[in-house]
């Protein structure tokens, strides 16, 4: 009995796990296809997703609108933000051979978000209750609980549109062909800038899926943005820049890693352990556990 | 200038940071013709090519493609009005399809409408890309990946099109048939302009060379006669040849 108990509990420690890690994924995606062109870590990635929880919050406090409903709204806002980010603070840096200018301004932008966002909602955690909050969902005796699988359903979706795009477009072609060599894509006819916009549309955008699927599952506050950007790090670390399968996997697998350490290490270990995988991926195989590297041309 | 040159480089001092690396080079390249940029490793060849095609800027002088200046514009303003750079190393994007390298070379937008004819044409030059248009160009042979960054410079329709050390890297053989082609798209009517180490082949088919010295054009002339002057055969052809 006790067995069969432990059992059904792995699984649902796993899938949990799973559950959760797709959100770090599509996080990751987006941090990944940002760093593709710009060859920067875009820190205040997490802090954007926090913000358009916020955002997906106070769609849902102050008008009415069903998170889910409000996901629409927040993808256009996020990728439009993206690009205007883009626009605004990084045109003139984006150009310079030294990329610390840009990884100054992602920190800059990180920090006045904080800022902004304790101002606005005080630094006290918030979220939103709906009639669906704790519904669950069950499978042969497994429960599920419906944001995280919605979550879950949404961040597939969005990694699966991502890489058609990548794919089937000839301006995500363009991105991809940046992310490899920006100079020899300069020499094609595409514009830098250009492809920068479409990462950061695409990147934030992604950004803004996160944080929708963050609000109705956690609780939140502003300075949760910066360990999630940590984790997705992580995940790339695990799943290997530039690619998007492998930024998907390797949030689950950070997840998993999360799930599965918080029930069976003591309380406080957890982060400690995602932290400590990161380094020995980063010494081992720096390049990613899943990417299968081809040589460069 | 005359309205038979395709592209005019006047009189162009380019610097990285202090350190200055080409010193008042003039060239002239004549339409329809191939001209050769030979020299050492480090005399100025690459850097030259880089300005031309707006990677690099030039701090002094002026380039014309066909009368008109264009040292102000960005690469990707050059490759649009018809000027291509096949860069050194190739720099092909390893992890995409030979056929997602030819796409990205018909990348502007008056490329993009004659991009069927243009693959046509691409695949009739290079069969061996036909069959492995789906294949990840960082899986091809050194000579397949030479021949996949000429033809996607070829995509973009150039009227001029600049080779940084086309035969580097290959086989004797394949340098011959390196060689044959650019003479046979010269042919086609494409001018080049060839930066090349193997100075005796490039010399052969050149109409016109010029040889860079630390920087600066030390001698010109016809491809031919700067072939037979016994300096650059003591300086640039004989060392070759000694070497094998």
């Amino acid at each position: 009995m006790l067995q069969m108990l432990s059992f059904s509990l792995v699984i649902q420690l796993l899938i949990n796990g799973v559950l959760f890690g797709a959100i770090y994924g599509i996080a990751a995606i987006g941090l990944s296809l940002i760093f593709g062109t710009m060859r920067i870590i875009f820190l205040a990635h997490g802090t954007l997703i926090i913000l358009f929880a916020y955002m997906c919050y106070w769609l849902f406090t102050l008008l009415g609108i069903d998170p889910y409903l409000s996901l629409i709204i927040v993808i256009v806002i996020a990728a439009l933000l993206g690009v205007a980010i883009y626009r605004g603070l990084f045109t003139e840096a984006a150009a310079a051979e030294d990329k610390n200018i840009s990884l100054l301004i992602a920190i800059g932008i990180m920090f006045f978000l904080e800022n902004l966002m304790t101002v606005w909602w005080t630094g006290n955690p918030r979220s939103i209750t709906t009639t669906y909050t704790s519904a669950v969902v069950r499978l042969g005796g497994i429960g599920i609980p419906f944001t995280r699988f919605t979550g879950f359903i949404m961040a597939f979706l969005a990694a699966g549109v991502v890489v058609v795009f990548l794919k089937k477009t000839l301006i995500g072609t363009a991105v991809r062909a940046a992310s490899e060599d920006i100079i020899s894509a300069t020499l094609m006819g595409i514009n830098p800038h250009r492809v920068n916009g479409v990462a950061f549309a695409l990147g934030i955008g992604l950004a803004g899926i996160a944080g929708v699927d963050m609000a109705t599952i956690y609780p939140f506050d502003p300075f949760f943005g910066f360990v999630f950007v940590l984790k997705s790090m992580i995940s790339l670390a695990i799943g290997g820049i530039g690619s998007v399968t492998g930024a998907l996997l390797g949030g689950i697998i950070l997840g998993l890693i999360e799930s599965l350490s918080s029930f069976f290490v003591p309380g406080g270990w957890t982060d400690a352990i995602c932290y400590a995988v990161f380094l020995i991926v980063l010494m081992w195989r720096p390049e990613g556990l899943l990417v299968r590297s081809v040589k460069k041309a | 200038m005359e309205n038979n040159s395709a592209l005019v480089v006047k009189g162009v001092d380019v610097l990285y940071g202090d350190v200055q690396a080409l010193w008042d080079v003039s060239l002239e390249v004549k339409k329809g013709t191939i001209v050769a940029l030979v020299g050492a490793n480090g005399a100025g060849k690459s850097t030259l090519l880089k300005t031309i095609s707006g990677i690099n800027r030039a701090s002094k002088g002026e380039i014309l493609f066909s009368g008109k200046s264009v040292s102000h514009l960005r690469p990707q303003e050059v490759v649009d009005i018809g000027i291509s750079h096949v860069p050194e190393g190739r720099r092909l994007f390893a992890n995409l399809t030979v056929l997602e390298n030819l796409k990205l070379g018909a990348y502007p937008p008056r490329a993009r409408q004659v991009f069927a004819e243009s693959l046509e044409k691409a695949f009739a030059l290079f069969p061996v890309l036909k069959s492995r248009q789906n294949q990840k160009a960082g899986s091809l042979s050194g000579g397949e990946q030479q021949m996949l960054a000429i033809a996607r410079a070829m995509m973009s329709q150039p009227t001029v099109l600049m080779l940084d050390e086309p035969s580097l890297g290959l086989s004797p053989i394949l340098v011959r048939t390196m060689f044959d082609l650019v003479a046979s798209l010269n042919k086609q009517g494409v001018t080049m302009l060839l930066v090349e180490q193997n100075v005796r082949q490039a010399l052969k088919i050149a109409d016109h060379a010029y040889v860079l010295k630390n920087g600066r054009i030390v001698m010109s002339g016809l491809g031919e006669d700067l072939l037979a002057d016994p300096e650059v055969q003591k300086a640039y052809v004989g060392e070759r040849w000694r070497k094998k």
